[in-house]
C-alpha cells in the first residue's frame, strides 16, 4: 500500500521550499517566490495524482511512520482527496500572486516561507490518518498563520486582531486536544479510521463530540467569538485569500472527518444547527451594511463558514463538504481581485436606478422560485434525498427568489425579467448537480443523513421559517430599510451586535499604544 | 444646510470664520473613481515652504521636507554643489535670521529632530487613562464615515437626511462602543448636543477653552486627525463652489470631532485640564520656523536649483530637428511627462513626423456620458466647469441592449452579496470560480480597454459655438498653419487591472479619466466640413486633404490605439497604415526605454504583461519623477533625453496676440502640472500624512478610497508603491521648475492678474524660469514680480566647457 503515502510529498515540497525561503528572508529574494510557486505547483499535481491513485486503487490508511500511535500516516479517501486539490489548487493560485504582490517588501522571503509552510500544515492536516498528527497539524496551520497575519508586526491594529486570533484557537487547540486524548483512551488507538468504524455512543464518546464541536466553532470564527475574522485585513491580501479560502475550513473539514463521532450526539448536533443557523443570519445581515470591501468579503466568510455548519449539524456532510469547496474557489477569487471594488461600485450607478419590487412582485417571486425547484425536483428527481437536503434546497430557492425578485419589479423592462428567470433556472439546475455529484462522490465514505426525529424536525422548521422571513425581508429590503425604525438595527448590526467591541474590552485590546 | 449667521452671536460667528479657515487649509481628495492629482499644500500656497513646515510640525507632527542624510548623499555626490547652497541662502526670506553656509553644512550631518504634534483631549487622555483614545476615535468615526460616503458597496445604505452631522448623530447616539470601552454615557452626551453643528462648535470650544487667537490651528490640528475624511469633505466643497454652491461637510466633520474631545474632557478633566490650558496657549502662539526648519527649506531650494542646472545641461545639447515642408504626421500628445518619452521615440521614426504637446482634453472639458450610462462624467480639469456636454453616439436598441446586460448583471451582484441568497450563489457556482482563478492567475482574461462607439457633442451645441472652440483650440495649440496631411490628436490611458488607484494613472486633464472621449471629440469637430468653412473665415485654413485623427496612448504598455473607425479612411488609408507601423516600432523604443527603471522587467515585452497581471502594484511609474515644465517650440527641446520627467506644452510666443495662449497655459496647465508635482512631492516625503498607504493592505470603501487594513482614515495620495520600488525612491521630491520662453513682462501681467498662480511662484512652490529665444535658461523669478539673470554656474555652462 505504498502509493498511500504519496500524498506525503505535497508538503513535503512545500516544506523544502519553505526552509529554502528561509535563508533568503529579505527583499527581492532571487529565486525563492518562483521556487515557491512552483513548489504549490508540484504539491497540486501530486493532489491530483493522489485523487487519481484513489479512483483507481482505491483508499485507505496508510502505515504509520512513527511509533506508538504516534507519527505521520495518510488517510486517503474522497474527503481528504477532495481537500487535498482543493486546499493545493488555492495554494498555488496564493503563491503565484504572492510572487509578484510581495515584490519590493523587506521581508518577502520570510513572507513566502511562512506561506508555503502553512500549506504544508494545512495540506499535513487534511491528510491525517491519526489523531496525534490531526492534532499537531491543527496547531501549527494556527501558529504558523499568526506569522502571517503579523507581517507587520508594528502595526497596532494587526496586533490587537492576532492576539485575539491566537486566543480563540488556543481555546480551539485545547478543546481538539481534550477530545483527542479522550478517543485515544476511549477507543486504544490514534488512528482514526478505526475509531470512525467503532464508534459507540457511550459517554466519553460524546463529551468528544462536544469538544470537538467546540474546536471546529472556534475555527470558524463562529458567534460570538467572530471578531478576529473581520479584523485580519491587517496582513497583506494573499493572507487574507489563503485564511478564507484555505485555512477556516479546518473546522468544517474537522467535523466531516469526524462525522461518525458527531452523529452520536444529537444534541451537540442540533447545537451546531442553531449557532450556524443563527450565525449565518446574523452574518449575513452585518455583511449587507459593511461600506469596505474586505470587510464585507470576511462578514461573508462568518456566514458561510455558519451555513456550512449548519449542514453538518443537519447531517449533510456530503453538502457541507461541498460548500467549503465551492466557497473556498469563490473567496479566494474574490479576495484576490478586491482591487475591482472601485470599477466594481461604479460600474453599478451606470445603467440608471435599480427597479423596486412591490411586496406583490416579492410574492410572486417566491412562488415562481419554488415552482423552478419543483420543476427541477422532478426532472433530476428527488429519490434518495432526505428530508434536511430537500429543505436546504428550499432555503437555497429562497436566495434565488431575491434575484427573481429584481426582474419581476414592475418598472424593470422585460429583457430584465427574462434574463434573471433564465439565471435563476441555471442556478437552481447547476445547484441540484452539484449536490447530487457531492453525494455520489462522497458516498460509502461519509455516513447518510439520518432520518429527522422531532428535534430534528423542529429545527428544519426553524430554519426554514427564520431564513425565509430574513429572505423576504432583503426582498422587500428598499421598502422599509430608510425607515427610522431600521435605523437603529442597522447601527447594532453593522458593529455586529458589539461581541467583537466587548471580546476587546475583556482582552484589554485597545490599551494605550506601545509608543515609547 | 445654509448657515443662518444672523442668528448667532459675535464671538460664534468668530468661530464659524476660524472653522471655515481650517477647512480652506485642508486639500480636497477626488474619489478614486475619478481622482486626479490634488496639491497637499493647497491650503498653505501663501506660505512658504518652511512656515509650511513649521505649520504642519503643529498640526500633524510630519516633515514635509526630506531627510537631511538625502540632501547630504546629493551634495557627496556633486549633484548639488556649494554654490547652490549659497545661492538658495541668499534668497532666504529677510524676516528670518538667514543661517550661514557653515550651519547648514553643520546641519548636514546632524539628523532631524523628530517632530511631534500638539496633542489633542483624546492624546492627553490616552495618556492618562492608558486607553487608547486617538485609536478608538479614529475607528467609530471611520466605520461612520465609511458607511456615510459609501456610494454603494453595500446593499443596506444609511440614513443620511440632514447631512453629515446629524446623520453621525443619529449614529453615535445609538452606537454603544464607546461606553463599551469606559466612556460611559457618550450616548446621551451625543443626543444632548445641539443639533446645528455650529452650536456644537461653539459650545466645545467654550467647554475646551478655544480662544480665537488658538482657534485657527487648534481647528486645523482636529481636521488633520480626521485624515482622508476630512479631505473627501473638502472635496464636497470644491465641487459645489465649482457650481458657486457651497458646502458644510467638513465643518459638520470638525463638529464631531470636537464632540469627542468635549465628552473626554468631561471625563478627564481633573487630570488633564492644565495640559490642555497649555496646549491652547501654544496654539495661540504665531507660526514660526524653527531654524532647522529654515535650514531644511534652504536644503531644499538647494536642490532644486541643482537639479535646474542638470536640466540646462540636457537642454543645452538640443539638436533642433528639420522638417521640410509639410510635415507628414502632426502629433498632438497630452503635456503628461509620459509622453515626452513616446514622441521621442515617434520622431525617431521618421523626419516626416512632428509633435505636438498640448493638455490631454484637447481644450473641450466636458460632461460626458458614455455608452449606457446615466453617469455625467466630467472629462476636463477639475479646476474648470466642464464647457460642452458629449454623450456616445449609438442606436437606441445598442443603447438599450447595453443597459439590460448592465443591469442583469448588477442584479446578479446583488443576488451574490444579500443575505440567505449569498448561500445559493456560492452551492451553486462557487466552482465556476475555479476557472475565474485560472484565468486571472495566468492572466488570460479580456486584454485592453474596450472603447465605446464614437462620442458625439449634444446637439444643443451650435455651429458658430463650434466654430469658436475650435478655433480657440487650434490657437492654444499653436498650429494655425502648416496642417499636416494627418494630425493625430493622442489622449492617454492606462491599463491595469485589480487596481484601485487606476484613476491615478489616467490623464489629470480629463479628470482623471483617459483621454480618448476628449481626443475623438475634438478629432470630430475639425473634420467637421461645416466647421472648416468657418474656420477658413477667420483665417484657419485646413486644406482637405488633412485629416484629424484621434488615438489612444496606452501609457501602461505604450501601444497606441488609432480611432480610425471614426470616420472613413479614404484618400488616407495609406497613410494611417504607414502610422500605425510608425506607431508600434515607437512603442517599442519606448517599452526599452521604460523597461530599465521598471522592477522584474527583463526585456520591453515583460511590459505588456503588467497591464493585465492582477497582482501587479506597479503597473507603470505613472508621473514620478516629474520634475520641470516646459512651455516653448518644441525646437527648444528637440533631440534631448528628457527621461520622461518633463511635461511638455507647445507655446510659440511670438503667434500669441495679447497673451492670452499665455495666460491659459499659466493659469491651467501649469497649475494642474503644480498639483501633480506637489501631490507626489508630499506622498514621497510625508507618506504618513499625505500618502496612500501600503496597497498590499489596502482596502477599499464605499467605492471612493482605501484604508489601510480594517478601517480608520481614508488615505489620500499616492500609494508607497507608487512612489518607491522596495529599494529607493522612484521619484525625487522635488518642486517643479516652470520654463517657459515668453517676454518676462508678459509673465508679470498675468501674475498680477492672477494671485493664486503668483503665490505659487512667490513662496516657491514653483519656480518659474524665463528660456530666452536660444533656447537657454535666461531668468529666475524670485518673488513680487522680480527677476534675476541666471548666473553661469545656474546654466551649466561652466560644466560643458569642461566636458
Amino acid at each position: 500500500m505504498y502509493h498511500l503515502f504519496l500524498p506525503l510529498l505535497s508538503p513535503l515540497i512545500l516544506l523544502a521550499s519553505a526552509c529554502y525561503a528561509g535563508r533568503h528572508p529579505g527583499l527581492r529574494p532571487g529565486k525563492v517566490p518562483q521556487l515557491a510557486e512552483w513548489a504549490a505547483l508540484g504539491a497540486f499535481v501530486i493532489a491530483v495524482m493522489s485523487a487519481l491513485i484513489l479512483i483507481v486503487l482505491g483508499g485507505g490508511t496508510s502505515a504509520l511512520i512513527g511509533v506508538w500511535g504516534v507519527g505521520l500516516s495518510v488517510h486517503l479517501d474522497a474527503v481528504s482527496a477532495i481537500m487535498l486539490v482543493l486546499v493545493s489548487f488555492i495554494g498555488w493560485i496564493v503563491l503565484r500572486y504572492s510572487a509578484t504582490y510581495l515584490d519590493g517588501e523587506a521581508r518577502q522571503g520570510a513572507f513566502t516561507g511562512w506561506m508555503c509552510a502553512t500549506l504544508a500544515a494545512v495540506l499535513l492536516l487534511v491528510m491525517s490518518g491519526n489523531l496525534i498528527q490531526l492534532l499537531a497539524a491543527w496547531i501549527a496551520t494556527s501558529l504558523l498563520l499568526h506569522q502571517l497575519l503579523l507581517f507587520y508586526p508594528n502595526r497596532t491594529t494587526a496586533q490587537r486582531a492576532a492576539r485575539k486570533k491566537a486566543v480563540v484557537a488556543r481555546i480551539s487547540e485545547a478543546a481538539l486536544a481534550a477530545a483527542v486524548v479522550l478517543l485515544i483512551a476511549n477507543y486504544g488507538t490514534s488512528d482514526i479510521a478505526t475509531i470512525l468504524s467503532a464508534v459507540q455512543p457511550d459517554a466519553p464518546t460524546i463529551i468528544a463530540a462536544l469538544l470537538i464541536a467546540l474546536a471546529a466553532i472556534m475555527a470558524s470564527a463562529q458567534f460570538p467569538i467572530h471578531g478576529w475574522l473581520t479584523e485580519v485585513m491587517e496582513a497583506p491580501t494573499p493572507v487574507s485569500a489563503l485564511l478564507h479560502a484555505g485555512v477556516i475550513n479546518a473546522g468544517g473539514f474537522l467535523l466531516i472527518r469526524c462525522a461518525d463521532v458527531m452523529l452520536v450526539a444529537p444534541g451537540i448536533m442540533a447545537l451546531l444547527v442553531m449557532l450556524g443557523g443563527f450565525t449565518a443570519l446574523f452574518g449575513g445581515l452585518v455583511m449587507l451594511t459593511q461600506p469596505a470591501v474586505k470587510t464585507s468579503l470576511a462578514w461573508s466568510t462568518i456566514a458561510q463558514m455558519a451555513f456550512m455548519i449548519m449542514q453538518c449539524g443537519l447531517a449533510l456532510f456530503p453538502l457541507a463538504l461541498l460548500h467549503i469547496v465551492a466557497h473556498s474557489l469563490y473567496k479566494a477569487h474574490a479576495f484576490l481581485s478586491a482591487g475591482e471594488a472601485v470599477r466594481n461600485v461604479a460600474a453599478i450607478r451606470r445603467p440608471g436606478p435599480v427597479a423596486v419590487p412591490s411586496a406583490r412582485n416579492v410574492l410572486l417571486a417566491f412562488a415562481t422560485g419554488i415552482l423552478i425547484y419543483a420543476a427541477v425536483a422532478a426532472i433530476f428527481g428527488v429519490d434518495g434525498k432526505s428530508i434536511q437536503a430537500i429543505a436546504l434546497g428550499v432555503i437555497l430557492i429562497f436566495g434565488v427568489a431575491y434575484l427573481l425578485a429584481q426582474g419581476f419589479a414592475d418598472a424593470a423592462p422585460g429583457a430584465l425579467t427574462r434574463r434573471t428567470v433564465i439565471y435563476a433556472s441555471v442556478t437552481s439546475v447547476s445547484y441540484f448537480i452539484l449536490q447530487s455529484v457531492a453525494q455520489y462522490l462522497t458516498a460509502g465514505t461519509l455516513p447518510a443523513t439520518p432520518a429527522p426525529g422531532p428535534l430534528e424536525w423542529a429545527l428544519i422548521i426553524l430554519a426554514l421559517i427564520s431564513f425565509g422571513a430574513v429572505a423576504l425581508a432583503q426582498s422587500t429590503f428598499p421598502l422599509w430599510a430608510s425607515h427610522p425604525a431600521a435605523a437603529g438595527i442597522r447601527v447594532h448590526l453593522s458593529n455586529g451586535l458589539y461581541a467583537n467591541a466587548i471580546f476587546d474590552r475583556l482582552l484589554d485590546g485597545w490599551s494605550r499604544r506601545q509608543t515609547v | 444646510m445654509y448657515m443662518k449667521h444672523e442668528s448667532y452671536p459675535a464671538a460664534m460667528l468668530e468661530l464659524v470664520a476660524f472653522a471655515n479657515d481650517a477647512v480652506r487649509q485642508i486639500p480636497p481628495l477626488f474619489p478614486l473613481s475619478a481622482n486626479v492629482a490634488v496639491n497637499p499644500f493647497l491650503g498653505q500656497t501663501n506660505e512658504t515652504l518652511a512656515v509650511t513646515a513649521a505649520r504642519l510640525a503643529r498640526v500633524a507632527g510630519t516633515r514635509i521636507i526630506p531627510d537631511r542624510a538625502a540632501f547630504a548623499a546629493k551634495l557627496t555626490s556633486g549633484e548639488m554643489t556649494e554654490a547652490d547652497l549659497l545661492e538658495a541662502l541668499s534668497d532666504v526670506e529677510s524676516r528670518f535670521d538667514a543661517p550661514s553656509v557653515a550651519d547648514v553644512k553643520a546641519a548636514l550631518t546632524t539628523a532631524t529632530a523628530d517632530l511631534s504634534p500638539l496633542p489633542t483631549v483624546a492624546e492627553l487622555a490616552a495618556e492618562v487613562s492608558g486607553i487608547d483614545w486617538p485609536g478608538l476615535i479614529d475607528e467609530r468615526i471611520g466605520a461612520w464615515a465609511a458607511s456615510h460616503f459609501d456610494q454603494g458597496q453595500a446593499l443596506w445604505q444609511p440614513n443620511r437626511t440632514g447631512g453629515a452631522y446629524s446623520a453621525w448623530r443619529e449614529f453615535a447616539s445609538r452606537d454603544l462602543t464607546l461606553e463599551i470601552h469606559g466612556l460611559k454615557g457618550f450616548g446621551a452626551f451625543v443626543a444632548g448636543t445641539n443639533r446645528s453643528q455650529w452650536r456644537a462648535i461653539g459650545r466645545a470650544s467654550e467647554a475646551l477653552g478655544v480662544t480665537p487667537e488658538a482657534a485657527g490651528t487648534v481647528f486645523h490640528r482636529w481636521l488633520m486627525t480626521l485624515g482622508g475624511w476630512a479631505q473627501y469633505a473638502r472635496c464636497l466643497l470644491w465641487q459645489a463652489e465649482l457650481e458657486d454652491q457651497t458646502d458644510t461637510t467638513t465643518t459638520e466633520l470638525l463638529a464631531i470631532r470636537m464632540v469627542f474631545e468635549e465628552a473626554l474632557f468631561d471625563l478627564y478633566r481633573d487630570q488633564i485640564a492644565d495640559r490642555w490650558a497649555d496646549t491652547i496657549a501654544q496654539h495661540q502662539a504665531p507660526i514660526t520656523p524653527t531654524r532647522d526648519l529654515v535650514i531644511d527649506a534652504v536644503l531644499q531650494d538647494a536642490a532644486e536649483r541643482a537639479q535646474q542646472r542638470t536640466l540646462a545641461q540636457t537642454l543645452a545639447k538640443r539638436q533642433p530637428r528639420k522638417v521640410k515642408g509639410r510635415p507628414m504626421v502632426q502629433a498632438a500628445f497630452c503635456i503628461d511627462v509620459r509622453s515626452e518619452v513616446f514622441r521621442r521615440a515617434l520622431e525617431a521614426q521618421d523626419t516626416g513626423i512632428e509633435t505636438i504637446g498640448f493638455a490631454g482634453f484637447f481644450g473641450l472639458a466636458s460632461a460626458h456620458k458614455g455608452a449606457g450610462s446615466d453617469v455625467t462624467e466630467l472629462r476636463g480639469p477639475v479646476l474648470l466647469n466642464p464647457s460642452v456636454c458629449s454623450h456616445t453616439a449609438e442606436s437606441k436598441t445598442c443603447d438599450l441592449n447595453r443597459r439590460y446586460t448592465a443591469r442583469a448583471k448588477r442584479a446578479w451582484g446583488r443576488f451574490k452579496l444579500a443575505a440567505v441568497s449569498s448561500f445559493a450563489f456560492v452551492e451553486a457556482t462557487g466552482p465556476v470560480y475555479a476557472g475565474k482563478l485560472l484565468r486571472d492567475a495566468l492572466a488570460k482574461g479580456t486584454t485592453g480597454a474596450k472603447f465605446d462607439p464614437a462620442p458625439r457633442l449634444d446637439q444643443s451645441i451650435d455651429l458658430p459655438a463650434r466654430i469658436a472652440s475650435a478655433k480657440a483650440i487650434l490657437g492654444a495649440m499653436s498650429l494655425t498653419d502648416n496642417f499636416g496631411r494627418i494630425v493625430m490628436l493622442a489622449g492617454h490611458g492606462a491599463d491595469v487591472t485589480n487596481n484601485p488607484h487606476e484613476s491615478a494613472l489616467q490623464c489629470g486633464a480629463c479628470g482623471g479619466h483617459a483621454g480618448d472621449v476628449s481626443a475623438r471629440l475634438l478629432a470630430g469637430l475639425l473634420n467637421d466640413t461645416d466647421v472648416r468653412d468657418g474656420l477658413r473665415k477667420d483665417g484657419i485654413d485646413i486644406p482637405s486633404d488633412t485629416l484629424f485623427l484621434a488615438a489612444m496612448h496606452h501609457t501602461t504598455t505604450d501601444k497606441v490605439s488609432v480611432f480610425d473607425q471614426d470616420q472613413p479612411s479614404g484618400q488616407w488609408a495609406e497613410s494611417i497604415a504607414q502610422l500605425k507601423t510608425w506607431l508600434n516600432a515607437a512603442g517599442q523604443l519606448a517599452r526599452s526605454e521604460r523597461a530599465t527603471r521598471l522592477p522584474r522587467v527583463k526585456g520591453a515585452d515583460d511590459i505588456a504583461r503588467r497591464a493585465v497581471d492582477w497582482a501587479e502594484l506597479r503597473p507603470e511609474w505613472g508621473l514620478a519623477g516629474c520634475r520641470a515644465f516646459i512651455a516653448a517650440p518644441r525646437s527648444a527641446t528637440d533631440g534631448t533625453g528628457l527621461s520622461g520627467q518633463s511635461f511638455l506644452h507647445s507655446y510659440n510666443w511670438r503667434a500669441d496676440d495679447g497673451f492670452g495662449v499665455l495666460e491659459l497655459i499659466m493659469t491651467a496647465p501649469v497649475v494642474v502640472a503644480s498639483w501633480i508635482s506637489l501631490q507626489y512631492y508630499g506622498s514621497t516625503v510625508a507618506p504618513g500624512l499625505f500618502g496612500g498607504g501600503n496597497k498590499l493592505l489596502h482596502n477599499v470603501v464605499g467605492g471612493i478610497g482605501v484604508v489601510e487594513g480594517n478601517g480608520g482614515a481614508l488615505r489620500p495620495g499616492l500609494p508607497w508603491q507608487s512612489v518607491h520600488d522596495g529599494q529607493a525612491y522612484q521619484h525625487d521630491p522635488l518642486r517643479l521648475s516652470v520654463i517657459i520662453e515668453a517676454p518676462r513682462d508678459a509673465m508679470n501681467d498675468i501674475l498680477k492678474r492672477h494671485q493664486s498662480v503668483k503665490d505659487l511662484f512667490d513662496n516657491r512652490w514653483l519656480h518659474l524660469i524665463a528660456m530666452d529665444e536660444n533656447g537657454d535658461l535666461a531668468w529666475r523669478y524670485t518673488k513680487d514680480l522680480e527677476w534675476v539673470p541666471m548666473t553661469k554656474s545656474d546654466i551649466g555652462q561652466t560644466a560643458i566647457a569642461a566636458e
